[in-house]
C-alpha cells in the first residue's frame, strides 16, 4: 500500500508525468471569474447597484438626445430660483408652440420666460437663439411695430425682450429669434487650406480711456492665395484668443452666413484699431486713431478656416438692407446664443438627432431652476457627465501609475521594493488635500500658457493631479499581490511543470492581480467622485459655465438662506451623487466579497 | 521603542523637506509676483513691496531664509528711496512731518524660518504674520475637530456594538447600511440638509459663527458623521471578532453580567481597530474642516486656507500646508505608540 502511494508520486517517468496532467485536467476546477460572476449575482444588492449605475451612466451619455432644457445660463439677470412644476400641478403650455397664447410680455427677458410642467424649445429652455438689440431713445416706443418689422424681414416668428437702459442714457431693447424646428444647432467650422501669414502692430495710445488698455493695435494679415473681395471684417476679443472674421461680399447659395476665420492664439493686450488684408485696409468700428508711426510685433497666423452655418450674420446683413426700421429704434448689433458649451462631434451629433427626433419639444423644470433660471434636472444629468468623466479618468490614471508601481516594487523586491515602498509611505503621511489645492492654485496661474502652448485643458490637469494622488493605496496593494503570488506554492509548481516565465506572468500573475485591481479601483472611482465635489465645492475644480455635481452642492449651500428655503437646489443634486456613491460603494463591497472571498465583511 | 522613534524621526525629517522644498520651488515657479497687478506701481514702491519680502534676493538665498532656523536679512528692513541720483537703500528709515515722528521703521523685522517656527509675513493680509493667522484660527479648528471626533468616537462605538451584538438583525443591517451612507455622502451636503432641518425648519442652533457650545454641535456633527460611520464598521468587525473568542466565553460561563463582559473584556480587544484608525480620521477630520468651516463660516485654520488658495497668499497655504504635515504625522506617530499600550502583543521594532 505504502509502495503504491510512494509510486504515485514520484515523477521520475515521463509516464507519470503524462497521468498527472491527465488527471489533473479531469479535475478542471471552476475559474476565479465565474465563481466570482455566482456569488456577485447572488448579492441582490449589489447587482442591482450594478444595473443602476449602467443605466445611469447610459442616461449621463446621452445627455444632447434627451429632450431637457439648456443647462446654461444665457442670461444672467434672470429672477429668482423656480420652484419644480411637477408635471400634474401646473397648467402646461402646448407641446407646440401657438403664436395667439404665446406670452409676449416685455416683461420678459430673452430666454427665461418659465416654462412650465411641459417646456417648449421655443419658449426659452434649449435657448438657442438670435437676441438682437435695439438702441432707442426713450423707454415710451412700443415694440410691437418693431416685433412686426423683425419678423417681415426675418419670415419667422420673433419674441420681444426686456428693455434695459444703457450707457448713453438711451436705453437697449432685446428681440429674440428662437431657432425653428428645421435649424439644426450648427456652426460648421471647415478648413479652407488658406493659410497665411499675420503680423500685429502694436502701438501706444496717447490717451488711454479709463479702465481700458493702453495700446492700440493693426493687424496686418497677408495671404497668398487671394480672397474673394471683402465686405466687412470684424474682430473679437475672447478671454485667451482673438478672432478675426472676414466676411465675403458674395455667398453660395443655401449658406445664410459665411466668414473666414483667422485665430490668433494668445490674446494681445490692446483694442483693435485697423485690420489690413493683402494691403487693404479695414477700420474696425469704435477702434483707437491710428498714430503715423507703430511698433511691430511679429505673430504667425493660425490657419484661416471657414465658417458656415447659421449665423446671426445673415440676418443682420437682411435687416441692415431691408426698409428702416419703425421711426425711434437703431439695430445695434446681435449675438447668437447657444445653449451648450463646445461639444464634440458625438454629442453634436446626438443633438441633431434630439431634434429630427423631438422637435421643439422638451421637457419642463421637473425639478425646479436655479437662480439664474437654469434647469435643475438638465444640470444634474449635464453635471453627471463631468463627474464620470472625473472618475474613469482619475481612476484609468492611479490604475496605471499604481499597477506599473507596485508591480515593478513587486517583483524586483529587495532593496528596489524597499525603497519604493519608503518612498509611498512619505507620501502617505502628507495631507495631500493641501497639497492638491496649493499644486491647483499654482497651475492655475499657468492655465492660458497651457492651454495655447500645449492645448492643455484645465480639466485635464485637474483630471492628472487627482488621479496622480490616488494611486498611493493601488500600488501597496498590487505590490502585496504580486510579492504573495510569487512566493505561493501553485507559481512554484507551474514553473516545476515548465511553464515560461511569460507564461507565468501573464496565465497566473496578471489574473490574480487583476481581481484585487478590480475591486480597489471600484473603491477608488467614488473617492475621486467625492473629491472632485471636494474641489468644486471649494472653487477650485470645474469652472463655470461648466457644470459639476459639486458645483451644484455649492449653488445649493449658497442659497441656504432664512427667507426662503431653496429646497430643491439642495435636496436633488445630493439626491443623485448620494445615490450614484452609494451604489458605487455598495458595488465596490459586493465586487470585493465576490472577488475575494476571504475579505468578506471585513471592513 | 527609541529605536522607533528615532527611525520616525528620520522619515519626518525627509517628509518635511520634501514637501517644504517642493511647496517652495512651486511657489517662487510661479511666473509673476505675488503682487502683479493690472494697476502698474510706482517702481520705488514695486522694490520696496520686493525688499519687504525678500523677493529680491536669488533663489538659494530665499529658501536659506525660508527653511531657517537662521535670519541671513542682516539689513534689517530695508527701504529703497529715490533720488535725484536713482535708487538707494535707506536704513532706519524715520518719517517726521512739522517736526513730529510719524511712523518709525520698525528696525529688524526678522524672519527667522520655518525651522525656527516661523512661517513669514502673509502675502495678502497686510500687517499679519502666518505665525499670527495660525495661532489665531488653529485653536478654533482644533476645537472644531476635538467636537467632530467626539461625535465620531460616542457614535460610531455605539452603533458598531448595538450591531455587533445582533449581526444580522434589522438593526444590524439599516446600521451597516446608514455607514455605507455616511461614507458615501459628501459632509457639504449632509450639512446643508442639517441646516435647513435643524436651523431653519426646527431652529434649534444658530446658522453660522463660532463662540458658544450651541455654535459647535452642528458642525462638530457635520464633521464627525463620516468618520462616525467608519468607526461603526471598524468597531462592529473587531467586536464580531472579539466576541466569537474563548475568554469571553470563559467570562461568560464565569456568570459576570453581559454589561460587564462587553464594556470590559471584549471592548478593550474590539476597539483595536479603532485606535489605528485615529491617525487617519485625525487627517480626515483636519482636511474636512476646510469645507464644514466655509459652510458655516467659522474662522479656523481650514477657511483661512482656502482663502489663501483662491487669495493667491502663497506664503499663508505654505505654511498651513506644512503645518498640517507635522500635525498628521505627529499624531500618526502618537496614534502608533498607542496602539503599544493597548495591544502589548504588537512589536513596533519588527514593524
Amino acid at each position: 500500500m505504502a509502495s503504491e502511494e510512494n509510486k504515485r508520486w514520484d515523477l521520475g517517468g515521463a509516464q507519470d508525468a503524462k497521468r498527472l496532467l491527465r488527471e489533473s485536467k479531469a479535475h478542471k476546477g471552476e475559474s476565479l471569474w465565474t465563481d466570482a460572476r455566482r456569488r456577485l449575482r447572488r448579492n441582490r444588492a449589489a447587482f442591482w447597484c450594478l444595473v443602476f449605475l449602467f443605466v445611469f451612466a447610459l442616461f449621463s451619455f446621452l445627455a444632447p438626445l434627451l429632450p431637457i432644457p439648456s443647462p446654461k445660463a444665457l442670461d444672467t439677470s434672470a429672477g429668482t430660483a423656480l420652484e419644480p412644476a411637477w408635471p400634474w400641478t401646473t397648467p402646461h403650455l402646448a407641446g407646440e408652440w401657438d403664436p395667439d397664447t404665446f406670452p409676449n410680455d416685455a416683461d420678459v427677458a430673452p430666454g427665461v420666460l418659465p416654462s412650465r410642467a411641459y417646456g417648449n424649445l421655443l419658449n426659452d429652455g434649449w435657448r438657442h437663439q438670435t437676441v438682437l438689440r435695439f438702441h432707442q431713445e426713450s423707454a415710451d416706443i412700443p415694440p410691437e411695430p418693431l416685433l412686426d418689422w423683425v419678423e417681415g424681414v426675418a419670415g419667422r416668428r420673433a419674441r420681444v425682450g426686456s428693455l434695459r437702459p444703457d450707457k448713453e442714457g438711451g436705453y437697449l431693447r432685446y428681440l429674440c429669434l428662437p431657432l425653428d424646428r428645421d435649424d439644426a444647432p450648427r456652426v460648421d467650422f471647415e478648413p479652407t487650406g488658406v493659410s497665411g501669414e499675420l503680423l500685429v502692430w502694436r502701438f501706444p495710445l496717447a490717451e488711454a480711456p479709463p479702465g481700458r488698455p493702453a495700446f492700440g493695435v493693426v493687424y496686418d494679415l497677408n495671404l497668398p492665395e487671394g480672397l474673394p473681395p471683402l465686405e466687412r471684417v470684424g474682430v473679437e476679443a475672447r478671454t485667451r484668443r482673438i478672432e478675426l472674421f472676414l466676411t465675403p461680399a458674395e455667398r453660395p447659395a443655401g449658406v445664410s452666413g459665411m466668414a473666414y476665420r483667422a485665430t490668433l492664439p494668445r490674446h494681445i493686450e490692446g483694442s483693435a484699431a485697423l485690420v489690413l488684408v493683402n494691403g487693404v485696409g479695414y477700420p474696425v468700428e469704435g477702434g483707437p486713431p491710428l498714430p503715423a508711426a507703430a511698433a511691430k510685433l511679429d505673430l504667425v497666423l493660425a490657419p484661416a478656416q471657414e465658417l458656415r452655418g447659421i449665423e446671426h450674420e445673415g440676418l443682420v446683413d437682411r435687416l441692415r438692407a431691408a426698409a428702416p426700421p419703425p421711426p425711434g429704434a437703431t439695430l445695434e448689433g446681435a449675438t447668437h446664443e447657444n445653449g451648450y458649451w463646445e461639444l464634440g462631434a458625438i454629442d453634436n451629433w446626438m443633438l441633431r438627432a434630439r431634434v429630427a427626433l423631438f422637435g421643439s419639444w422638451q421637457t419642463g423644470n421637473w425639478m425646479g431652476t436655479d437662480e439664474k433660471g437654469r434647469d435643475l434636472f438638465a444640470r444634474i444629468v449635464w453635471g453627471s457627465r463631468t463627474s464620470i468623466l472625473v472618475a474613469l479618468a482619475a481612476g484609468a490614471c492611479s490604475l496605471l501609475i499604481g499597477v506599473i508601481y507596485g508591480a515593478f516594487s513587486g517583483l524586483m523586491g529587495g532593496r528596489i521594493d524597499n525603497v519604493m515602498m519608503r518612498i509611498v509611505d512619505i507620501l502617505y503621511s502628507v495631507p495631500f488635500i493641501f497639497v492638491v489645492i496649493f499644486l491647483i492654485t499654482i497651475v492655475n496661474e499657468y492655465r492660458t500658457e497651457l492651454e495655447d502652448v500645449y492645448g492643455i485643458d484645465r480639466e485635464v490637469i485637474f483630471f492628472i493631479v487627482i488621479g496622480a494622488i490616488y494611486w498611493l493605496t493601488m500600488a501597496r496593494v498590487v505590490r502585496g499581490q504580486v510579492l504573495s503570488l510569487k512566493n505561493s506554492e501553485f507559481i512554484e509548481a507551474a514553473r516545476i511543470m515548465g511553464a515560461s516565465t511569460p507564461r507565468i506572468l501573464f496565465g497566473h500573475i496578471v489574473p490574480n492581480v487583476l481581481s484585487v485591481v478590480i475591486v480597489y479601483l471600484t473603491l477608488t472611482i467614488p473617492a475621486v467622485m467625492l473629491f472632485e465635489a471636494f474641489l468644486s465645492f471649494l472653487g477650485l475644480g470645474i469652472e463655470p459655465p461648466k457644470v459639476s455635481w459639486g458645483l451644484l452642492a455649492n449653488d445649493g449651500t449658497k442659497a441656504i438662506n432664512p427667507l426662503k428655503i431653496y429646497w430643491w437646489l439642495v435636496v436633488f443634486p445630493a439626491a443623485a451623487m448620494g445615490s450614484t456613491l452609494l451604489a458605487l460603494n455598495i458595488l465596490g463591497d459586493g465586487l470585493r466579497d465576490a472577488l475575494d472571498p476571504k475579505l468578506r465583511g471585513k471592513d | 521603542m527609541i529605536r522607533f522613534l528615532l527611525r520616525r524621526l528620520l522619515w519626518f525629517v525627509i517628509t518635511l523637506f520634501v514637501v517644504m522644498s517642493v511647496s517652495f520651488v512651486l511657489m517662487r515657479s510661479v511666473k509673476g509676483g505675488p503682487f502683479d497687478n493690472e494697476r502698474v506701481l510706482d517702481e520705488v514702491i514695486q522694490r520696496n513691496i520686493e525688499a519687504r519680502y525678500n523677493l529680491d534676493w536669488p533663489l538659494w538665498k530665499q529658501f536659506l531664509q525660508y527653511v531657517g532656523p537662521i535670519n541671513l536679512d542682516d539689513d534689517g528692513a530695508r527701504w529703497f528711496v529715490r533720488d535725484e541720483e536713482g535708487f538707494h537703500l535707506a536704513k532706519g528709515l524715520h518719517w517726521f512731518q512739522d517736526g513730529k515722528l510719524l511712523v518709525q521703521d520698525p528696525g529688524v523685522d526678522a524672519f527667522t524660518g520655518v525651522l525656527a517656527g516661523d512661517f513669514g509675513p502673509s502675502f495678502r493680509y497686510k500687517d499679519w504674520t502666518v505665525n499670527e493667522i495660525i495661532a489665531q484660527s488653529l485653536p478654533i479648528s482644533a476645537l472644531l475637530g476635538m467636537v467632530a471626533m467626539m461625535w465620531a468616537l460616542s457614535l460610531g462605538i455605539s452603533a458598531g456594538i448595538a450591531s455587533a451584538l445582533r449581526p444580522g438583525s434589522k438593526l444590524d443591517l439599516s446600521m451597516r447600511l446608514a455607514a455605507t451612507a455616511g461614507i458615501a455622502l459628501p459632509n457639504f451636503v449632509i450639512a446643508s440638509f442639517l441646516i435647513i432641518l435643524f436651523v431653519f425648519l426646527i431652529p434649534l442652533f444658530p446658522v453660522a459663527g463660532w463662540g458658544t457650545l450651541r455654535h459647535m454641535i452642528l458642525p462638530g456633527f457635520c464633521l464627525g458623521l463620516v468618520f462616525a460611520a467608519y468607526i461603526a464598521r471598524l468597531t462592529r468587525t473587531g467586536m464580531l471578532e472579539v466576541l466569537s473568542q474563548d475568554y469571553i466565553r470563559t467570562a461568560h460561563a464565569k456568570g459576570l453580567a453581559p454589561r460587564t463582559v462587553i464594556m470590559r473584556h471584549a471592548l478593550r480587544g474590539g476597539i483595536l481597530p479603532v485606535i489605528s484608525y485615529l491617525g487617519p480620521a485625525t487627517a480626515g477630520i483636519l482636511t474636512g474642516s476646510l469645507v464644514i468651516e466655509s459652510i458655516f463660516f467659522i474662522p479656523g485654520t481650514g477657511s483661512h486656507f482656502v482663502n489663501s488658495a483662491t487669495n493667491r497668499d502663497y506664503t499663508l497655504s505654505m505654511g498651513v500646508t506644512i503645518l498640517y504635515t507635522v500635525l498628521v504625522y505627529t499624531l500618526n506617530t502618537l496614534v502608533d505608540l498607542a496602539y503599544t499600550f493597548l495591544d502589548p502583543r504588537i512589536d513596533l521594532e519588527s514593524k
